[in-house]
């Protein structure tokens, strides 16, 4: 049995691995699939202190965080320091629309920005503060019974 | 200039652009969000952080790392962000159990390339290549069930997980700490 998992990993292709770019990036922790899905409003509906518990949902569900840079970039996370990329623990919960410098290795691939960030360096919290502009995104983010 | 640039990049990725190259025989369901195309292939699942950087583990993390499917047609990696249910549940842990196995999954290529070059996917079935039968991928909320067996009560996952409660008890739904929740959430349920 042991024998048969050797050879069947051993016929496994490798991955192609290749070294990243350490970069260091400033910017906005985001829920990308609301972000680039447009599923619940335009990309500044579903950034910031608006969508902030809907970001916390998908970061728990293991929906990608990206990082969203001043210049638009967005940078999809796989590992934010010790926690890896869809684990949805309360440090992924913790920085979410936080606006952070982090420290990484970029690899650019088929089109898309991964990032595995080794340090955060800054977190400003949350300085996006849009909710008096867009609300709550999705509306019922808050239930009513939060105003009880 | 970001749109330009973000233009630009697609034009010079061969693959990425080709609107509908997929499509053909896809079943997946409409979703109505930003550029959406329904795409069927075949490819490899893999673990993401494993593929880019070399950093392996067993079962490609049991959902816990993100996971792409290495297309066989043009060795495109594609980031499976979402699963099909709408609860905003990601794709991972729906992948990890054919963790290096060739597999054909259908769903939907999404983005707005006008912020991204490449689209990510929404799987919503995946078959091994050797099986008959596809297998939704819908498990998400059953495994967080599993694992969270004292979260009881009433309402979707979202509002009875206690990592999400812990957190929004102590920075609020606003993240802006408890005042501004406060003085945000009287007037929106005015």
């Amino acid at each position: 049995m042991r024998t048969a998992a050797l050879i069947a990993a051993l016929a496994l292709p490798l991955p192609a691995v290749a070294a990243g770019e350490r970069v260091e990036i400033t910017g906005e922790v985001i829920d990308t699939w609301c972000y680039f899905s447009g599923v619940m409003g335009p990309p500044d509906a579903v950034t910031g202190s608006a969508h902030h518990t809907c970001a916390m949902w998908c970061a728990a569900g293991g929906i990608p965080v990206g990082l969203r840079a001043d210049d638009g970039s967005v940078y999809m996370v796989m590992k934010w320091e010790e926690e890896t990329g869809a684990s949805g623990s309360p440090g992924i919960l913790e920085i979410q629309s936080d606006l952070v410098t982090a420290t990484g290795d970029l690899y650019e691939r088929d089109g898309i920005n991964y990032i595995v960030v080794a340090d955060v360096v800054d977190n400003s919290g949350i300085v996006n503060v849009n909710h008096d502009e867009w609300g709550v995104v999705p509306p019922f983010a808050i239930p009513e019974s939060a105003a009880q | 200039m970001i749109r330009l640039t973000a233009l630009l990049a697609v034009l010079a990725a061969p693959g990425l652009a080709e609107e509908g190259r997929f499509s053909a025989g896809s079943e997946a369901k409409a979703w109505g969000v930003a550029g959406e195309e329904p795409a069927r292939f075949t490819g490899r699942v893999v673990d993401i952080l494993c593929e880019l950087t070399g950093n392996c583990v067993d079962g490609c993390g049991d959902g816990a790392r993100q996971m792409g499917i290495l297309r066989d047609a043009d060795g495109v990696l594609v980031l499976a962000a979402k699963n099909s249910q709408p609860a905003f549940t990601g794709a991972a842990r729906e992948l990890a159990p054919f963790c290096g196995q060739m597999v054909e999954v259908d769903g939907n290529l999404v983005g707005d390339t006008e912020l991204m070059p490449a689209k990510f996917y929404q799987v919503q079935t995946i078959r091994p290549l050797e099986a008959e039968e596809a297998v939704r991928a819908n498990r998400w909320t059953k495994v967080w069930a599993e694992l969270n067996p004292d979260a009881t009560g009433k309402g979707p996952w979202f509002r009875r997980d206690a990592s999400i409660g812990a957190q929004i008890a102590l920075e609020g739904y606003l993240g802006l700490g408890p005042e501004t929740d406060k003085a945000f959430i009287d007037e929106w349920f005015e």
